[in-house]
């Protein structure tokens, strides 16, 4: 079993992250880095979320959907209904989340292969009906424009890369605050043990349906969550924001960290996104790069970047151990 | 409505379907022997097309030896692939699934690096149209559907009557029991791999003068094997003719009646359906 209490307190390190998030705007007011970072904290909102739901085993292809359902639900309630994106954004995420009960019940009774096509299957529908149905309510090809900014509250505008970067950090902290408690409850150690052995953890008594269903209801409302603060904060939503490729980079993010860990999607995504703005002028090396490195870490490393610490105490420990520093075998 | 439309809907649908089933078959073909997805196929598909692009549309070569190149080029590419990196990704479906997304784009990128991004255009290597009875059929159309039609009775044959087939398929049903009797089952991945890449390739090369081709255009024709075999049941070589010619049928009569998207969106739902109802498809087993 994976070392769930790692070296450092879940809280300390959520602590840190809340730090490096508010320090960011002291150091810097540049515009291009807060868009920058504020992509990142939005990211990370849909990678550590979906990062929940891979860590049973199974990938939902859907994700990304459950973050346009947002979208599209904040963005037209403030465009044709006028509402106050304070609330259009909550609403957004329970609309995905309601979406997601259903979707989740039906496509979580299917395994394996047949799960990663089914949720590629309902992302498909999703896009097809952003795309092209109900287009006088949804745009059409050409999408939604022109979707209103956050409006003032308490005082505050959120008109600025400044305030909305922070928006968006106390958005992010939120999620995660929820994700880290849960992944050091029992709630936590039934999704570990599900990975590990799902049959064998049904015999235990976990209720393997009702954690996946939960995992999957409380990540896509975490998607909506993103989604609603994209589409006021873009104010153009298109429908292949939530196509294929996008998935495909959350998907990258998230495993080139690692899924074994809860910090694995935050390490991923910070240092992909950097990586992909390094990477802008080169526009089809970035893809061929960004797949090669997936391809490489599944192959060589396929419990991503954070498992290389404890990778390489191992490999140290048993080096040590050959040379008959401390005599027993401590190896693996 | 006339008859003599409805069969013209019907025949239109088939025609696409069959070089569309030649993509699921080497889709199911993998998936039965490796259990792998792979999502890249689609990419395997674009390559074989690109072949025939140099081979016919720039050299200037007779086009059954442009199909030939491209059915050759393709299923070497994927044992090469299959060499490389799906063999160690064998029983990881989760793992293997990723790396195919991987695979994916480093295959568009390559193919946009090496080609740029335009939409590039293959000649037709027959012309004229067939008339019969009210129904017309363009002649290339009709030449796709029967080399897609022969290459799927030249699989089945080399299937059922080869030595090495017969190996294909018992690593397919049990792959540690074939190992016990000898099969030599890494080089059966291998070359189940190539064989099932090589038919995306050649369906690549049957289509690529009906559409334009570029870098992405392996993109639809894998979405449609996926819902082809899912239907017609994974790893099922009957079931994806069966959900081939099912698919062509819905495509070719729903546009008579709804739009293209709502046609694709049917294709979506029934997929659905059918993972939801009968999660091994229609042919495929208990």
């Amino acid at each position: 079993m994976a070392p769930r209490h790692a070296a450092v307190s879940p809280l300390l390190a959520l602590g840190l992250l809340a730090l490096a998030g508010v320090v960011l705007p002291l150091v810097t007011r540049d515009s291009y880095y807060l868009d920058v970072a504020t992509t990142i904290v939005m990211s990370l909102l849909l990678t550590m979320s979906l990062r929940m739901q891979i860590s049973t085993g199974q990938l939902n292809m859907a994700h990304i959907s459950f973050m346009g359902i947002g979208a599209y639900t904040s963005a037209l309630l403030a465009m044709r209904a006028g509402l106050s994106f304070w609330l259009t954004l909550w609403v957004g995420a329970l609309v995905a989340a309601a979406f997601a009960v259903p979707i989740g019940a039906i496509a979580l009774r299917l395994t394996g292969p047949y799960y990663f096509l089914i949720t590629f299957a309902f992302s498909e529908v999703a896009r097809l009906i952003f795309n092209n149905f109900f287009v006088d309510l949804l745009g059409g090809p050409s999408g939604l424009v022109e979707i209103p900014p956050p409006g003032p509250l308490l005082g505050v505008a959120f008109t600025g890369k400044l305030e909305l970067y922070c928006l968006m950090l106390a958005l992010f902290l939120f999620g995660a605050a929820i994700l880290v408690r849960l992944e050091y409850s029992r709630f936590g150690l039934a999704g570990g043990a599900i990975r590990q052995g799902e049959l064998l953890s049904a015999t235990l008594g976990v209720d393997v349906l009702r954690y996946k269903l939960t995992a999957f209801v409380l990540g896509s409302a975490m998607a909506g969550i993103a989604g609603g603060f994209f589409a006021h904060s873009h104010r153009v939503l298109h429908s292949s924001d939530f196509g294929l490729e996008p998935m495909v980079r959350l998907v990258i993010f998230t495993v080139i960290g690692g899924v074994g860990s809860i910090w694995g999607p935050v390490i991923g995504t910070v240092l992909m996104t950097v990586a992909s703005e390094l990477m802008r002028e080169l526009r089809h090396y970035e893809t061929l790069v960004f797949g090669l490195v997936l391809i490489l870490t599944m192959l060589f490393l396929p419990d991503g970047l954070v498992s290389v610490p404890s990778r390489l105490v191992r490999a140290l420990a048993r080096t040590r151990a050959r040379r008959g520093v401390i005599g027993v075998d401590v190896a693996t | 409505m006339s008859l003599s439309l409805l069969v013209q809907a019907l025949l239109n649908g088939f025609g696409l379907a069959m070089a569309y089933v030649l993509v699921a078959l080497g889709l199911t073909l993998i998936f039965s022997i490796l259990e792998i997805i792979n999502f890249a196929h689609g990419e395997f598909y674009m390559v074989g097309a690109f072949v025939a692009y140099l081979a016919f549309g720039v050299w200037g070569l007779p086009y059954v030896v442009a199909l030939l190149a491209a059915i050759v080029c393709v299923a070497a590419a994927g044992v090469v692939a299959e060499r490389l990196v799906f063999r160690h990704l064998c029983g990881k479906t989760l793992n293997a699934f990723i790396v195919s997304l991987g695979l994916l784009w480093v295959m568009q990128a390559a193919a946009q690096l090496v080609f740029g991004v335009q939409d590039k255009s293959v000649p037709s290597a027959f012309s004229g149209i067939v008339r019969f009875s009210g129904v017309v059929i363009s002649v290339e159309r009709l030449a796709v559907t029967l080399a897609a039609a022969a290459l799927i009775v030249a699989l089945y044959a080399f299937l059922e009557h080869t030595r090495t087939g017969r190996a294909m398929r018992a690593t397919a049903q049990d792959a540690d029991a074939a190992a016990l009797l000898g099969v030599n089952i890494e080089a059966v991945s291998a070359f189940g791999f190539g064989v099932g890449c090589g038919l995306a390739g050649a369906s690549g090369a049957l289509l690529a003068p009906i559409f334009s081709v570029s870098p992405s255009m392996g993109e639809l024709p894998v979405v449609k094997a996926f819902i082809i075999i899912i239907i017609g049941g994974m790893g099922s070589l009957p079931g994806a003719v069966l959900g081939g010619l099912l698919l062509g049928a819905l495509e070719g009569v729903g546009t008579l009646f709804f739009s293209s998207a709502a046609v694709n969106l049917l294709g979506f739902l029934m997929v659905i359906a059918v993972l939801l109802l009968r999660p091994r498809g229609l042919l495929g087993g208990t």
